[in-house]
């Protein structure tokens, strides 16, 4: 159980550190990004899983030997569709998932220019991995898997094939992309929450959440 | 495009994009475009750095400024009351989650050629050499009766009742002229001195919201978001879209389409998008708005601090209009690579006031000479406008161009305003709900 709203740090990562990183999702128009997240942090799937409304910011955490890391997860909702995605949306981002469907070879495609924009417009140590979604849909594979591991391994991804319907590499992914990022402070990357969030207590502070089971 | 929608929003200013966002949580459908390709309109934070020369027609100096996506330099200069309308709305619709905040380090308050700290505690007030020792009293008595008045409650009048004059209770007080500019120009943020001879319940509601915006975070009452203010038009616009609005960026409008008096539809590049409702900034709309006034701007790169301000990373100064002879305040707004505005050694320093003679940019030199040296400087002078209705008629609901105030209250009242007229109720901050809060399990 995480313990909420109090002010100290709840009393199971008290010797660790938690580290809280901003993880962002990018990827065509139902590639599953949301079921990636929902299968991530509720542990669900849903087979009609409506197009992003309403949820697009959960946070889960996942722990490494003596860290906590705690990722910010940001879904998309809708405004990558006419190339609208505020800039807000990737900045400050330590890590992204590019997903795409491995049974459909446009979404690959996209896939690739989601990645070059990354590479352009992010921090520049953003740690970036690439999910071959829909991996339960083998039999109407179009990507193949050789293809798609070359390519990420040119341009230094992280990759896996997942399916958020079995569960396939879910938290494989999430947990080697926390391996994988800088956890020190003297690290390079711009050190996550450096200001404050508002909310409605006095002090503003917003208290970590932490969870090590 | 071809399509129906409740409401199109036009410009993603942070009005519109408040508006976009409350519209759409309350059921709208609604779609929100832009001519230019990035999000924030005249309230935009400019990046990379290029951009900003671009934007003043400059050309652009090579390898100067470091790396040029570090610049996130705002067109408007503006910080968040702690305790004011904006943070509320913030908090309630969740936006806040999107963004991170930094306290401004020092206000600061111009007097006879100076600038001295306004004091933001106790050990401050006793220390500063802003007023002497007795008028310091008489002060202390003034703020005391502030933080206890009630208007709902006539025993904590003692003597000021809610329709006597600022000027009065100034008297009151026996508060000197300097004293008198400190509290209004510094405290409660008047922009000019017509409120002298208005009922003081306005004073004390923003003597109030001072303190308490000072009580919040320590340091000063000032908030900014880190990488400029340009990501708060883009937090609410990003509600909107969770919310099912649809954005357009880089999308031009030919014409607001009427019929038999009110709209119904936008135009753009062929194609017509209907809808019952349009809401604009005015430069949307620019035959359906009148000028009332100039704002004149200087956005100032400076490779140090402001001097006499203890190198803080972040300050306001206030000159008030009675210190310089004029007739509204100049403001300077300092912010740096602390908040992710510039590359690292960088100052950015925003001058403004509201015009009032033929050369606006003189207007500013009180303000520019706090500044030391300047490195770069990229002068504005924008029309102030006005709908010339209320909208209700046409169902063409227009902004007001952002005023050279430093804080976003009026905005809010703004924003608060056109929601009543479109929809003919108050904004519900019930209706809000978060469905994506925190997941901790
Ligand atoms: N078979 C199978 N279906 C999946 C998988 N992941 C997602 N889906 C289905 O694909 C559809 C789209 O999934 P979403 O998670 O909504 O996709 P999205 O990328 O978030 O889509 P947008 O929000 O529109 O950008 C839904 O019907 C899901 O049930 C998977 O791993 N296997
Ligand atoms: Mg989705």
């Amino acid at each position: 159980m995480a313990s909420r709203g109090g002010p100290q740090r709840p009393n199971g990562a008290s010797q660790g550190k938690i580290c809280q990183f901003k993880l962002v999702l990018l990827g065509e128009s139902a590639v599953g990004k949301s079921s990636l997240v929902l299968r991530f942090v509720k542990g669900q799937f849903h087979e009609y899983q409506e197009s992003t409304i309403g949820a697009a910011f959960l946070t889960q955490t996942v722990c490494l030997d003596d860290t906590t890391v705690k990722f910010e997860i940001w879904d998309t909702a809708g405004q990558e569709r006419y190339h609208s995605l505020a800039p807000m949306y990737y900045r400050g981002a330590q890590a992204a998932i590019v997903v795409y469907d491995i049974t459909n070879p446009d979404t690959f495609g996209r896939a690739k220019t989601w990645v070059k924009e990354l590479q352009r417009q992010a921090s520049p140590n953003i740690v970036i991995a690439l999910a071959g979604n829909k991996a339960d849909l083998a039999s109407k594979r179009m990507v193949e898997f050789d293809e798609a591991q070359a390519y990420a391994e040119e341009n230094s991804l992280l990759f896996m094939e997942t399916s958020a319907k079995t569960a396939m590499n879910v938290n494989d992914i999430f947990l080697a992309i926390a391996k994988k990022l800088p956890k020190s402070e003297t690290s390079g990357t711009p050190q996550p929450r450096q200001g404050v969030r508002l909310n409605n207590e006095q002090g503003g502070q917003q208290s970590e959440g932490g969870c090590c089971k | 495009m071809d399509e129906t929608y409740d409401v199109i929003v036009m410009g993603t200013g942070l009005k519109e994009c408040i508006l976009s966002g409350m519209l759409s949580v309350s059921g709208k459908k609604v779609l929100h475009v832009d001519r230019n390709p990035y999000y924030g309109g005249e309230s935009a934070s400019l990046t990379p750095i290029d951009q900003v020369f671009e934007h003043f027609k400059k050309s652009v100096p090579e390898n100067k400024y470091g790396r040029g996506r570090e610049w996130n330099v705002d067109l408007i200069p503006k910080f968040l009351m702690a305790n004011g309308q904006l943070v509320k709305l913030l908090i309630h619709t969740g936006v806040t989650r999107y963004l991170e905040f930094k306290s401004v380090d020092g206000s600061y308050v111009y007097k006879g050629g100076k600038i001295y700290k306004v004091p933001a505690d106790e050990k401050e007030a006793l220390a500063t050499s802003l007023m002497g020792l007795f008028e310091k009293r008489r002060f202390k008595n003034f703020l005391q009766h502030v933080q206890d008045y009630n208007v709902d409650d006539p025993k904590t009048y003692k003597g000021v009742e809610p329709n006597m004059v600022a000027k009065q209770v100034y008297e009151k007080y026996s508060l000197d002229a300097n004293t008198q500019d400190f509290t209004g120009h510094a405290l409660a943020l008047f922009r000019n001195d017509e409120y002298m001879a208005k009922p003081c319940v306005d004073l004390i509601k923003r003597c109030r919201l001072y303190s308490d915006s000072l009580a919040r975070y320590g340091k000063s009452p000032y908030l900014y978001p880190l990488y400029g203010l340009g990501e708060l038009p883009q937090g609410f616009a990003r509600l909107s879209a969770i919310y099912g609005g649809t954005y357009m960026l880089d999308k031009p409008v030919d014409e607001i389409v009427m019929e038999d008096g009110h709209v119904v539809g936008v135009k753009s590049q062929g194609e017509t998008a209907k809808c019952g409702i349009v809401v604009c900034d005015p430069t949307y709309a620019p035959d359906r708005c009148k000028k009332v006034g100039q704002v004149v701007r200087a956005i100032c790169i400076l490779n140090h601090p402001i001097p006499n301000t203890k190198d803080g990373q972040s300050v306001q100064i206030i000159i008030p209009q009675n210190q310089v002879s004029r007739k509204d305040d100049i403001y300077v707004c300092m912010v740096s690579a602390a908040h992710n505005v510039c590359a690292k050694g960088y100052y950015l320093a925003i001058v403004a006031t509201t015009v009032e003679t033929s050369d606006p940019e003189a207007e500013l030199q009180p303000g520019l000479e706090l500044l030391g040296a300047i490195e770069e400087k990229f002068v504005s002078v924008v029309d102030l406008l006005e709908p010339i209705d209320d909208g209700t008629e046409n169902k063409i609901f227009i902004s007001m161009s952002y005023d050279a105030t430093t804080h976003f209250e009026t905005t809010c009242d703004d924003v608060l305003s056109l929601f009543k007229r479109i929809t003919g109720e108050d904004f519900d901050f019930s209706k809000v709900q978060h469905t994506d809060t925190e997941t901790v399990e």
